[in-house]
C-alpha cells in the first residue's frame, strides 16, 4: 500500500511530505485505522526553516485508494511541547508497538506495526522534536498550518477546554464525503471523553454503574465502520493500556498533599564551613518535608577541578547535616557533585518510603563542554506519585558572557539524563520529563549598565528599578531561556559581590557590580512559592546564600482507591476481551428433516450471523473419535468461512440417503441424527442437533433379507426389517423368495414392456420416475405394474442392484471374480460359491440379459455394453478398500475384468 | 505533557507494587454438570461480576476468559462452560482434555443434579489428567429454603472422592469468585512443589516467562539525544 501520493495530495504548495505511515489509534479500548503524517514547510514560506508537524487523518477506507478517502482528523505541530515515545515495555515482540504523541494535553497512542517503516518514522519525528529544541529565538508560530485547521475554534478535547495549544486543535473533516464522514466524528468525540474520564466521575462509590455509563458509547456496533470495513478492532498490549488507562484515571485515586519544600543555593567561593549554617537553612518555624540545596564553588582547587576529588565535599555535607531543621530527622536521599557545584536532596524520614527511582546526571559546560567548573548537577526522584527534578546550576560568569550563559543553560536542559536503571527498558527521562522542576543556582546573570548608580540603587532596596537592566529577566521576558519555569518576585539585596566575611560591595580592584547571581526558579503547576530570600548573614563568601520555601502538591495514592480503579480497569479489559470473543448467532440449533427418503436429497439451511465485535473464522469440527465432523449422509458447504461483523453467512446442510449410507440406516447400525460443532476460532463453540425419519427402503436391503418379506416392504415392521439385516435373523419366512421379489417385479417389467425398446439400459431415466418407482416397490406393485418409462425402470433395476449392501458378487469373492476372468470355467467356479440367493439373483438376471440380447436388433444392445453395465454393479469393491489408496490407474483395468466376467455368462451358455 | 510522565511513573509504581503485569500462566478451566444446574451463571458471575437472570441453555460450549492473580502471578483462566443437557454429553467429552481445572455444579435444590454427580466425576477422572483439580460447587446457595441436598453430604461426598468443595450462588456472586481462585490457588501450588508437569501436552496449563523487551526502537531515541552538540 503507497499512502505518499495519496497524503502528498492533501497538502498545500510548499509543504512537503517527510514521511507517512499507518496506525491504529487507541480511543479507550479500541483502535482505529488513521493515517499519520509528517509534514514541513519550505523553508521560504517562515522566517526561519525547519518548521514541521503532525496531521493525523481519518480514513475512509483501508487500504486508502484515493486522496479522497483521507480527512484531517488532527493538526499537531512538532513544537517542544511535542513528545513522542515509544512503549517499550510490552513485551511480546510480535505485538505492535505503542507509539505515543503528546502535546499539551492532547495525547494520543498509537499501535504501529514492528516494522522498520514504524522505526523510520518514529525516528523523524524524534529529529524533527530535535530541530525545534535547538532553535534559537522566538518560537515558531506555525501560521502555515492554518490552511489545515479549517475553523479555529476552541479545543474539542474535553480535558482541556482552552488550555490546549491552539495548534492542537481538533478539526472537522476537510472536504471528502463530509455526510458520510459525519458518524465517525462523533464517533470520535464520545471515545475522547471516554479517554478522558471525568475525575467526578471516578471518584463515585458506584463503580459500576459509571463503568456501564463509559461504556456504552463505543460498544454499539457502528454500521458506517461495518459498512466501509475500518470496523474497530481490539488493542493488542493488554499491558501497556492498563499502564495507560491507570494514567487516564490517576486523579481519581490520588490525593493532592502539600508538602514544604526548601530550595538553597550559596556560591560558597571556595571557603570551608566555619560557620555554622543553620541561619540559612533552619530559620522557618516547621521543618520542611523536602530540602534541596545547591553550592557553587565548594572547591577551587586544581586537584578538584582535574580528578574530581574534593575533600570539601565532606566538610559542607556535615555542616549542612547539623544546620538543618533540629525538629525532626532527616535522611539523604542523593548528593551529586561535579568539581564544585554539589547538589544535596534530603526527606524527612517519614517520606523516605514514598521516594522511588531516584537518579543523578551532572553535565559540565566548561571548556570543551566537558570540565564540570561550570554546568549543572541534577537528581530526579519520584515523591509518592509526582516527579520532581532539581537542577543547580553554575552558569558562565562575566558581566559580557550573557550568550555563554544562556547556551550552557540550553546544554543543561539538552544533555542533562536520568537513566533510572529500574528497568532496562524504560528510556532515559530529561530535565523537562519531570511534573515539578526547581532550577537553582548561580546563574550568573548580571545588571546590565545603565544610567543608574546600581550600587546604591541595589542598598536602597529599589529592587524593581534594578530588576528591568537584569539580564535573566530579560531573557525569561524574551523566552530565550527558563520557558515556563516562574520566579518568585525578588525582594533581597543582590547577592553578589561582597568582600568576604563582611556585607560590603566588592572593594577590589576589579569592583564588581552588585547582581542577583544566585537564583531560584521552578516549573510545575501545583507549586506555590512562599518564600524567595538571602541570608547576608552568612558573610564568609562572596556571594550570599539564598533559599526559597514552596508548597508543592504532591500526588499520594489512596492505595484503597487504586486498588479499586485497578480492578475496575482490569474487569473492564476482561469485559472486553469476553466482548471482544467472536460471536454468532444462528438461527436454530435444532435442524428436523422432513421424512428422508432414498436417493432423494433434502436441503435445509443454517445462517449463521456474525454479532459480535471481531472477524469470525467458523469451522464444523470433529467431535472426539470422530473421523469426520458429520455423518456421510450429510455434506455441509460451506463447512468452513470467514464473516464480518455485521455480516451473515447461509450454511446448506444437505441430507442424501445413497447406495453408500442406506444400508447402515436400514440395519439401525446409523440414524438419521447427528451433533455438529460450529467451532468459532479463537471462540466458543455451538452444537447443532440436526434429526430426521429415513423411510426405509428396499434400496439398500440385503438380498437375504429381502427374499424373507413376503409382504410389501412397507409393511414389514421396522424391528423385523432390522432383525433381518442382523447376521443370524432371529425369525426367518418359512417360503423364501428364489430372488427378491422387488428384483422380479423391476426385470419382469422390463421382460414385459422393454424387450425391444430401443436404447435400453443406455438411456437414462428420469429421477422423479426413479423415485416413484421406488416408492410403489416399497409399498407393494398393484397389478404387476410399475409407473414411469422403461428406461427409469432399467435405471432403477441398476440402482437396486448397485444398493445391495453386500454385492451380487459378495466382497469376499471380488478378488476371486477378478482373477477368474481369463477363464469361463473359472468364473462358474466363482458363481458356485456364491451363497444361494445371490447365485439366484446373478443367473436371473443372465438369465434376463440373455434375453435381452435375442431382441438385440430392436433394442440395439450388444453384449459388450451390457456386460459392462451389469459388471459394474454386479462386482464392486468394498468402499474401505477402494478409498484405501489411489487406484484411478487400475481403475480401467478392473472395469474391464468386470466387463469381461459378466460377458463370459452372457457368449457362453 | 504531564501525562507521559504520569504514564511512566505509575509503570514504576506499579512494578514495585504489583509485580509484572503481563500473566504468566495459562489455566484451561472446564465447568460440567447437569442441565440447569448454573454453570453458565457462575462463568458469567466471574468473567462479568453480574448474574443473567434468564440464561438461556447454553448449546455448546461458552467460553470465557479472565486474568487473576495468585501469589503474586498474573494467571489468565480459560474458562469453557459445556452444555449440560444429556444428549450432548457424548460431544461436551471432547472438552475435557487438557482440562487443569474442573469444577463440577450442581443444583442445592434439586436432589437428582447431585445424585449424577458420580457419573460427572467419573468422566472427569477418565478424561483429565491425574492432577486435574477438580472443584465442587453446589450453586444456587441463596434459595436455602428449596434445599434438597444438604451442605453436610455434599461435603462427605467431596471428601470421599478428594474434591475441594464450596456452596455458592452465582445470583448473589457468594463464594463464586473463591471456588475459581481456590481451583487456581492449588493448580498453582501442583506446579509449584512439582507435581504437575508443564510440559506435558495435557496438563492444561501453558507457562509464559517474560522475554526481555525490544529495545531497539529505544535505542534510536537515545542516540539522537546523546548527539546533541552545543
Amino acid at each position: 500500500m503507497e499512502l505518499t501520493p495519496h497524503v502528498q495530495e492533501k497538502l498545500h504548495a510548499g509543504h512537503k511530505l517527510t514521511a507517512v505511515v499507518e496506525a491504529g489509534l487507541v480511543q479507550d479500548f479500541i483502535k482505529n485505522t488513521r493515517v499519520v503524517a509528517l509534514i514541513e514547510v519550505a523553508s521560504t514560506h517562515v522566517k526561519q526553516g525547519g518548521e514541521q508537524a503532525l496531521l493525523i487523518f481519518q480514513t475512509a477506507r483501508v487500504p486508502v485508494h484515493s486522496a479522497i478517502d483521507l480527512s484531517i482528523e488532527q493538526v499537531i505541530a512538532v513544537d517542544t511541547n511535542l513528545k513522542c515515545e515509544i512503549d517499550t515495555s510490552s513485551l511480546d515482540v510480535d505485538t505492535d508497538v505503542l507509539v505515543n504523541i503528546t502535546s499539551g494535553k492532547v495525547r494520543l497512542l498509537f499501535e504501529m506495526p514492528f516494522s522498520q517503516r514504524t522505526n523510520a518514522f518514529v525516528s523523524e519525528i524524534l529529529r524533527a522534536a530535535e530541530v525545534v529544541s535547538k532553535r534559537r529565538g522566538p518560537p515558531p508560530e506555525f501560521a502555515w498550518l492554518q490552511p489545515y485547521q479549517k475553523s479555529s475554534t476552541s479545543s474539542q478535547d474535553p480535558a482541556s477546554p482552552g488550555s490546549a495549544p491552539t495548534t492542537a486543535d481538533t478539526l472537522d473533516g476537510l472536504g471528502g464525503d463530509a455526510v458520510s464522514l459525519g458518524d465517525v466524528s462523533v464517533d470520535i468525540c464520545q471515545n475522547l471523553s471516554s479517554t478522558y474520564p471525568d475525575p467526578a466521575n471516578c471518584n463515585t462509590e458506584n463503580s459500576s454503574v459509571h463503568t456501564e455509563n463509559e461504556r456504552s458509547p463505543d460498544l454499539g456496533v457502528n454500521r458506517h465502520s461495518i459498512a466501509t470495513g475500518l470496523s474497530p478492532t481490539p488493542i493488542a498490549a493488554r499491558e501497556s493500556h492498563i499502564r495507560y488507562q491507570m494514567a487516564m484515571r490517576e486523579d481519581a485515586y490520588t490525593d493532592i498533599q502539600e508538602f514544604t519544600v526548601f530550595v538553597g543555593t550559596w556560591n560558597v567561593n571556595g571557603r570551608s564551613p566555619t560557620v555554622g549554617l543553620a541561619e540559612w537553612l533552619a530559620v522557618d518555624a516547621e521543618p520542611p518535608d523536602v530540602y534541596a540545596i545547591g553550592f557553587q564553588e565548594l572547591d577551587l582547587n586544581t586537584e578538584a577541578f582535574l580528578f574530581n576529588n574534593s575533600p570539601k565535599e565532606q566538610e559542607w555535607l556535615n555542616a549542612v547535616l547539623n544546620g538543618i531543621h533540629p525538629k525532626t530527622k532527616y535522611r539523604k536521599v542523593r548528593l551529586v557533585r561535579l568539581v564544585g557545584m554539589m547538589l544535596i536532596v534530603l526527606v524527612q524520614e517519614k517520606h523516605l518510603a514514598y521516594v522511588r527511582n531516584c537518579a543523578i546526571d551532572t553535565v559540565g559546560t566548561g571548556i570543551m563542554n566537558k570540565m564540570g567548573n561550570k554546568g549543572a548537577v541534577s537528581v530526579r526522584l519520584d515523591l509518592h506519585n509526582t516527579s520532581i527534578c532539581f537542577v543547580n546550576a553554575h552558569l558562565a560568569a562575566h558581566q559580557e558572557e550573557l550568550e555563554r550563559r544562556n547556551e550552557d543553560h540550553d546544554c543543561i536542559f539538552q544533555r542533562t539524563c536520568f537513566h533510572l536503571n529500574i528497568t532496562s527498558n524504560s528510556p532515559p527521562k530529561t530535565i523537562k520529563d519531570h511534573e515539578h522542576i526547581y532550577f537553582l543556582g548561580d546563574m550568573n546573570y548580571r545588571i546590565n549598565p545603565c544610567d543608574m548608580n546600581i550600587r546604591e540603587v541595589a542598598s536602597s532596596g529599589e529592587f524593581k528599578l534594578l530588576l528591568q537592566h537584569e539580564q535573566l529577566t530579560q531573557q525569561k521576558n524574551a523566552k530565550r531561556i527558563f520557558h515556563k519555569f516562574k520566579e518568585g518576585n525578588i525582594l533581597f539585596k543582590p547577592t553578589f559581590k561582597y568582600d568576604v566575611d563582611s556585607d560590603e560591595w566588592d572593594s577590589s580592584e576589579k569592583a564588581r557590580q552588585p547582581a542577583w547571581c544566585d537564583r531560584i526558579l521552578w516549573y510545575g503547576d501545583s507549586i506555590t512559592q512562599l518564600e524567595y530570600r538571602s541570608h547576608p548573614q552568612l558573610q564568609i563568601s562572596d556571594h550570599k546564600p539564598v533559599s526559597a520555601i514552596f508548597m508543592a502538591g504532591i500526588k499520594v495514592v489512596d492505595t484503597r482507591r487504586y486498588r479499586r480503579i485497578y480492578e475496575e480497569v482490569m474487569k473492564k479489559l476482561d469485559k472486553l476481551e469476553n466482548e471482544f470473543l467472536p460471536q454468532v448467532t444462528i438461527d436454530t440449533t435444532e435442524i428436523i428433516l422432513e421424512p428422508v427418503k432414498f436417493y432423494q436429497s433434502q436441503t435445509k439451511y443454517l445462517t449463521i450471523a456474525n454479532t459480535g465485535q471481531v472477524p469470525v473464522q467458523f469451522e464444523f469440527i470433529k467431535k472426539l473419535n470422530d473421523v469426520t465432523y458429520c455423518k456421510p449422509w450429510l455434506s455441509i458447504r460451506p463447512y468452513s468461512n470467514f464473516i464480518t461483523p455485521g455480516e451473515k453467512c447461509d450454511v446448506s446442510l444437505e441430507v442424501l440417503v445413497d447406495k453408500q449410507t442406506a444400508a447402515q440406516l436400514n440395519s439401525g447400525v446409523d440414524q438419521l441424527y447427528d451433533i455438529l460443532v460450529l467451532h468459532l476460532e479463537g471462540g466458543k463453540d455451538l452444537f447443532i442437533t440436526i434429526t430426521g425419519d429415513y423411510e426405509r427402503s428396499c434400496f439398500g436391503s440385503s438380498i437375504n433379507a429381502l427374499v424373507h418379506m413376503n409382504k410389501p416392504f412397507r409393511d414389514v415392521p421396522v424391528a423385523k426389517l432390522i432383525d433381518l439385516e442382523s447376521k443370524q435373523p432371529k425369525e426367518l419366512s418359512e417360503m423364501p423368495y428364489a430372488v427378491p421379489k422387488e428384483l422380479w417385479y423391476l426385470v419382469d417389467h422390463l421382460h414385459s414392456h422393454g424387450l425391444q425398446v430401443k436404447g435400453l439400459f443406455t438411456h437414462p431415466g428420469l429421477q422423479k420416475e426413479i423415485f416413484e418407482i421406488r416408492t410403489c416397490l416399497d409399498e407393494g406393485v398393484e397389478h404387476q405394474v410399475l409407473p414411469g418409462s422403461v428406461h427409469s425402470v432399467a435405471e432403477a433395476l441398476l440402482l437396486f442392484i448397485e444398493a445391495l449392501p453386500e454385492p451380487v458378487i459378495p466382497y469376499s469373492l471380488y478378488q476371486a471374480a477378478l482373477d477368474a476372468t481369463p477363464n469361463f470355467s473359472l468364473c462358474k467356479e466363482v458363481i458356485n460359491k456364491l451363497p444361494d440367493y445371490h447365485r439366484n439373483v446373478f443367473e436371473y438376471l443372465m438369465a434376463f440379459l440373455k434375453e435381452l440380447l435375442n431382441h438385440a436388433e430392436d433394442n440395439t444392445l450388444d453384449a459388450n455394453t451390457l456386460a459392462h453395465v451389469f459388471g459394474s454393479v454386479l462386482i464392486r469393491e468394498s468402499s474401505a478398500v477402494a478409498g484405501s489408496s489411489d487406484r484411478r490407474n487400475q481403475n480401467q483395468a478392473i472395469e474391464r475384468k468386470k466387463q469381461t466376467f459378466v460377458h463370459h455368462f452372457l457368449m457362453n451358455d | 505533557m504531564s501525562l507521559t510522565y504520569v504514564d511512566r511513573l505509575l509503570y514504576f509504581w506499579f512494578k514495585m507494587s504489583a509485580g509484572p503485569y503481563n500473566y504468566s500462566y495459562i489455566f484451561k478451566y472446564i465447568i460440567i454438570g447437569d442441565m440447569g444446574v448454573g454453570k453458565s451463571c457462575l462463568l458469567h458471575q466471574f468473567t462479568e461480576k453480574k448474574f443473567m437472570a434468564d440464561c438461556p441453555h447454553t448449546i455448546g460450549v461458552e467460553f470465557g476468559t479472565r486474568i487473576i492473580e495468585v501469589a503474586g502471578q498474573k494467571i489468565k483462566l480459560q474458562i469453557w462452560d459445556t452444555a449440560g443437557q444429556e444428549r450432548f454429553r457424548a460431544v461436551t467429552r471432547s472438552y475435557y482434555r487438557g482440562a487443569a481445572g474442573a469444577l463440577m455444579v450442581y443444583d442445592i435444590t434439586r436432589r437428582s443434579t447431585y445424585n449424577h454427580l458420580s457419573s460427572w466425576l467419573t468422566d472427569a477422572r477418565n478424561l483429565t489428567n491425574p492432577n486435574t483439580v477438580i472443584f465442587l460447587i453446589g450453586n444456587k446457595a441463596d434459595l436455602d429454603a428449596q434445599r434438597d441436598v444438604t451442605y453436610d453430604e455434599a461435603k462427605q461426598f467431596a471428601e470421599e472422592n478428594g474434591l475441594m468443595f464450596v456452596e455458592a450462588s452465582a445470583k448473589t456472586g457468594e463464594n463464586v469468585e473463591e471456588a475459581f481462585l481456590e481451583t487456581a490457588k492449588k493448580i498453582y501450588q501442583n506446579i509449584q512443589d512439582g507435581s504437575l508437569d508443564l510440559n506435558a501436552a495435557e496438563s492444561g496449563v501453558q507457562h509464559k516467562p517474560t522475554q526481555p523487551g525490544r529495545t531497539n526502537l529505544n535505542n534510536d531515541s537515545q542516540t539522537n539525544r546523546d548527539n546533541c552538540s552545543c
